[in-house]
């Protein structure tokens, strides 16, 4: 299984570097969400705030490559007739799904590279990490925990051929929710505790407070352990929905 | 004790349609199907497109469940035990879906490998012997997008039986190929059948049919309507005679006067580049040959042949009847 995992991880690695309008959406992205978030809080913003808003523009980034990236791979591979192959494989469809999630939450790691890049380069937002071992140790518990979290998502997606525009619908609610766009103080105070249960809240957190040499581990430990949860959510969730597809013959594309 | 045992299985597939009224439509896909491959058989599944040959492989192979009815692989069941059966069995479609194209066949092969649980010691050495098997040694870094279909569907044929399987199930994987191409993968075909594995083949060619399999069943519009070997179902047409055609500008109206013409039971129509093939079956002894020119006398006739009836015209006539 772990053979399967890694070899999976290789493939949809391979298939992402060698497809040039991924490779595109990969460059303007991080650009994009990094001149927003400037844009958004103005020069007359501190360096630490402006640091901050591109650590959340990059956890963006992150989630939407693979919420997006999860629904578009699945679409893929009905497409390409490889999804019948992997369900029906011997191998348990969590081994060969979270490749695909993980493998574009890694490249969250080059999405978080270039926004912080492009910060400097084009802005001048200072790069402000004041304790790196905490802050590598946050980006693996953010990667794990918004991969795992894709994988709840994609066990819709092995029942539904429209998987590229779930994912969509999927998108700005999180972002919304996780408190990237707007700031708790003006959203409903409902959403602070779903926000608890969201990946990129403790992705962020964490990020922010191993950058700002405050105490992130409370929040890297809530990104391994939700990574946890979500798993044992996905495990039975896949279960169920492969079954369904089965059933209403949905892995084909039409 | 069989290898594959399909017992009344039927399988309906459900759609909505309407926009604002919305109504579920029913397609009755399988009605009532039952079947066994025995061990080591490589027994034919024929039929016209849409006739369920897919479904039936796809419910064998765990990727759909039946609507009703009890299947075996193995003496497994692919409903309640998927695992089981699909570390057994391998899965082969035609066309040229079902790969990775931006990888190398070498990679596509390394990644189906463990997926499919091949032992890592093992895995090297049963890609280089696949790949000499399926003639793609020498091509295989290149990327699949640069293959040819013939190529692709070779590499098809090496990943289902990457994990060995007991039983291979081959839908229509001819399908497309140019005639060399499709020559050398039912030699293929053979060396597998040789070698003792079970295998499930669809195909709606019946020459493939007749060269490669012990037995067939034909199934039509979801029901089988005959089972035997080749020659048995050749036999349900020995008492007819085939007259074959090859003309040019033949009408609707000509191919009605011939459709009436007194003994003729069927007539199937076959392009062949500019030309028209018309296949005439009769009763044996009955003198068609004068009525049936008189019919296309504004066609341009180029041969007329009488002919024994093939396993061909045998599915003609089965799937033909209503």
């Amino acid at each position: 299984m772990i053979r399967a995992f890694a070899s999976g991880l290789r493939v949809d690695l391979l298939q992402l570097v060698r497809s040039p309008f991924d490779m595109v959406g990969m460059l303007v992205w991080p650009v994009v969400f990094a001149s927003i978030a400037y844009l958004l809080l103005g020069s007359a913003s501190g360096g630490r705030t402006l640091f901050s808003a591109s650590l959340g523009a990059a956890v963006m980034i992150m989630w939407g490559w693979v919420i997006l990236g999860a629904g578009f791979a699945l679409d893929n591979q009905r497409e390409l007739g490889t999804l019948e192959l992997i369900v029906g494989a011997p191998t348990p469809l969590v081994v060969l799904l979270s490749p695909v999630m993980i493998a574009r939450a890694i490249f969250g790691i080059y999405g978080l590279l270039l926004t912080l890049a492009w910060g400097r380069v084009a802005f001048g937002i200072p790069l402000l990490i004041d304790d790196w071992a905490a802050f590598v140790a946050a980006v693996v518990g953010c990667i794990l925990a918004i991969g795992t979290l894709g994988l709840i998502a994609a066990s819709t997606f092995v029942l539904y051929r429209a998987a590229f525009y779930l994912g969509v619908s999927l998108q700005y609610p999180v972002y919304i929710a996780c408190g990237l766009i707007l700031p708790f103080s003006v959203l409903p105070a409902w959403l602070g505790p779903v926000s608890w249960f969201l990946a990129p809240t403790w992705g962020f957190r964490a990020l922010a407070e191993a950058a700002a040499g405050q105490t992130p581990w409370p929040d890297i430990g809530m990104c391994f352990a939700l990574s946890v949860v979500y798993l044992l959510i996905a495990i039975p969730c896949l279960a169920v929905f492969e079954h369904l597809a089965r059933d209403r013959a949905t892995l084909k594309l039409a | 004790m069989s290898a594959v045992v399909v017992d009344s299985v039927s399988r309906v597939f459900r759609s909505r349609q309407g926009s604002l009224r919305r109504r579920v439509a029913e397609v009755e896909a399988l009605q009532d199907v039952s079947f066994a491959v025995r061990p080591g058989e490589l027994f034919g599944l024929l039929g016209p497109n849409g006739a369920g040959k897919t479904t039936t492989i796809k419910i064998l192979t765990t990727l759909l469940l039946p609507s009703s009815g009890t299947v075996r692989v193995l003496g497994f069941d692919p409903v309640r035990t998927p695992n089981e059966v699909r570390s057994r069995v391998g899965y082969v479609f035609g066309g040229d879906r079902g790969l990775y194209d931006r990888l190398s066949a070498l990679d596509n092969l390394r990644y189906f490998a463990d997926v499919y649980r091949v032992p890592a010691r093992r895995k090297a050495t049963r890609i280089a012997e696949l790949l000499d098997l399926v003639g793609l040694k020498g091509r295989e870094r290149d990327r699949v997008e640069t293959y040819s279909r013939g190529m692709r569907q070779r590499l098809h044929i090496a990943r289902g039986l990457l994990h060995d399987p007991a039983v291979i199930f081959l839908d229509e994987p001819t399908i497309g190929l140019d005639p060399v191409g499709a020559r050398e993968l039912r030699e293929t075909v053979a060396t597998l059948r040789d070698s003792g594995k079970t295998i499930l083949l669809t195909t709606h060619y019946m020459f493939e049919a007749d060269e490669l399999c012990g037995r067939v069943a034909v199934i039509n519009k979801g029901r089988i309507v005959a089972e035997g070997t080749p020659a048995s179902l050749k036999a349900l047409v020995t008492d007819r005679t085939v007259i074959e055609v090859v003309a040019f500008n033949v009408s609707d109206a000509a191919l009605t006067a011939v459709r009436v013409l007194d003994g003729v039971e069927s007539v199937a129509v076959e392009a062949d580049d500019q030309a028209q093939v018309l296949s005439v079956r009769s009763a044996r002894g009955v003198a068609l040959i004068q009525p049936l020119l008189g019919a296309l006398t504004e066609a341009h006739v180029t041969s007329v042949t009488a002919r024994e009836p093939t396993l061909e015209d045998a599915y003609v006539q089965l799937v033909s009847e209503p």
